[in-house]
């Protein structure tokens, strides 16, 4: 018996002994790829309850569990702005800091992140503190001429565009739109802006951020009765602004000044009442094809409803080639950027991230929990 | 925040639904707003601070209440505030967006200027949107999307008011 034991104790400890841990290595920090995968998300979190602590999220909307899906996050202060390189592995937030964090001494600034170590490498300030602050809009922090420029919105409330060379790290100026907002990307180096007035106004910029041209449309707007939401959906050189009872407006940005065009209905059929809305409802694919959030039986003041589905459209044909319903009503839409199968990710009415298989429709899964408040905005990673 | 929302339907179901009925139904932000209102709303029945004028009535710490109407915020009473007040150490903005609502109690249209209470964080209570007659930012005067603390010290935004500046003209 006292054998028995003793051999049953030699056994034990040498098992115990075989698997002792080893001391591990301190200090380790992840890296990311250079070029993210294509079903890769940045979630722009804007805080609505802290917007100090605004946040962007880099998630595998491919993954199944969430430790796999999240991959790192990086900040973003006050409902900041954000963009991505696509030339080089960088990031770019607009944001604005107070020297006593909600208080003292305002400092607006761009912020530069490598994609890979998700850490600020580099920043140029915005001297006139006049960053444009509200709900997001990825037209508020605009990449032109070949990304080697970003114009960054202002509004205070006289409205311009900051000017921030990126290759050079170097804040140009600014120019003044006055009466207008926001820019898409327009000729060889230039951006049309949405104006007060129902018109559009376009600038040519020369290499050095100055001025070089500048024209006017017609005013054509009708944002008393019918007005084009803000945030269109740019296929190649031509952007497709939705209206809020349900029109697409086609304006040609390819030269040097926009040029409005067709104008057409995103009514088809028996879909009476229905309107496009949310908060960011007209994207495009890697194909071109449209993508349009809506909700039925629009009202005035719908304009920001979640919609229940989402409508494809063929903008060669000008048609509806799919109704994708919603599992659960979405305030944002996004898509991944790969041609081959590309990803819908809808922000949901309990904030979460809905990822449906973007051509069938299919839902396949939703990505929550990863500590996000109000994720309002998402964007396909580059 | 799914969990919380979850919690706040359960605790103000009742009265959430009552609010859906009067306002933008179908909007996640009034939908959020309403639930936080809901709970917001419960100890400071039926009047806290706001400073009504006679002839209105309602719970102006409620989303549905008539000023309401273009409002994207909280609403500053519930925040140590009133509908026309700012809380204690903020800043009223001078400049704003303005809507145009109807005052059920006299039928008549009113211009209302929601001017943001600065210089603080988020309030956090009582979240509201509703957006009748809310234009894109490209008109800023009646865009509720913008932050307006703007001509303030501070950018940081705490809550947003509601107060009557005038009648509006008839269409």
């Amino acid at each position: 018996m006292k054998n028995t034991l003793l051999a049953g104790a030699i056994l034990t400890f040498a098992a115990a002994a075989q698997a002792e841990l080893k001391p591990e290595q301190l200090g380790k920090v992840l890296t990311l790829p250079e070029k993210y995968p294509p079903h890769w998300i940045i979630v722009h979190d804007a805080t609505f309850f802290h917007m100090l602590d605004g946040r962007q999220y880099v998630i595998d909307a491919d993954a199944e569990t969430l430790p796999e899906q999240v991959k790192g996050m990086f900040n973003s202060s006050f409902i900041a702005t954000v963009n991505q390189s696509s030339v080089r592995p960088e990031m770019y937030v607009a944001e604005t800091y107070y020297t006593r964090g909600s208080r003292g001494t305002r400092t607006d600034v761009l912020t530069i992140y490598d994609k890979r170590t998700l850490e600020p490498v580099d920043e140029v300030i915005l001297p006139n503190n006049n960053r444009y602050s509200g709900m997001p809009n990825q037209y508020a922090h605009t990449l032109i001429d070949n990304e080697r420029l970003v114009l960054i919105f202002n509004l205070n409330p006289a409205t311009s565009l900051s000017v921030v060379d990126l290759e050079e790290r170097k804040y140009l100026g600014e120019i003044p739109i006055p009466g207008c907002s926001l820019a898409f990307p327009t000729g060889e180096r230039g951006f049309t802006s949405i104006c007060a007035g129902g018109d559009m106004y376009s600038v040519q910029l020369n290499a050095d951020g100055t001025m070089a041209s500048s024209a006017r449309t017609e005013s054509f707007n009708d944002i008393d009765n019918n007005p084009l939401f803000e945030k269109p959906a740019i296929v190649g050189s031509t952007a497709y602004f939705p209206t809020f009872l349900g029109d697409m407006v086609e304006v040609d940005l390819s030269g040097p000044a926009a040029k409005v065009g067709e104008r057409w209905s995103l009514r088809q059929g028996d879909d009476d009442g229905w309107r496009p809305g949310g908060m960011t409802y007209a994207i495009s694919d890697a194909e071109g094809q449209l993508y349009v959030l809506a909700h039925p039986a629009g009202y005035d003041g719908s304009h920001k409803d979640p919609g229940v589905e989402v409508w494809l459209y063929d903008p060669a044909t000008r048609k509806r080639t799919a109704r994708h319903p919603l599992k659960t009503p979405g305030l944002s839409i996004a898509l991944t950027r790969d041609a081959e199968a590309p990803l819908m990710i809808v922000t949901n009415i309990e904030m979460g991230l809905d990822v449906y298989d973007a051509k069938s429709g299919k839902y396949l899964r939703t990505v929550t929990g990863f500590g996000q408040e109000t994720p309002f905005v998402v964007h396909g990673a580059r | 925040m799914n969990w919380l929302i979850k919690q706040l339907d359960r605790m103000t179901e009742s009265k959430t639904r009552t609010v859906a009925q009067s306002t933008g139904r179908r909007s996640f932000m009034g939908r959020l707003a309403m639930t936080l209102t809901g709970v917001s709303a419960l100890p400071l029945l039926p009047v806290a601070r706001a400073q009504q004028q006679p002839g209105e009535t309602g719970d102006p710490n409620s989303c549905d209440y008539w000023r309401y109407c273009a409002i994207d915020g909280f609403l500053c009473g519930c925040c140590g505030g009133s509908m026309n007040t700012c809380p204690p150490g903020t800043e009223m903005s001078p400049m704003t967006w303005l809507g145009t609502c109807q005052n059920p109690a006299d039928g008549k249209n009113y211009i209302i200027s929601y001017n943001d209470c600065c210089g603080k964080t988020s309030c956090g209570a009582c979240l509201c949107n509703r957006n009748e007659a809310d234009r894109p930012v490209y008109r800023p005067q009646a865009a509720n999307d913008i932050n307006w603390c703007i001509g303030t010290k501070h950018l940081t935004y705490n809550c947003s008011t509601a107060i009557v500046v005038g009648t509006a003209l008839e269409q």
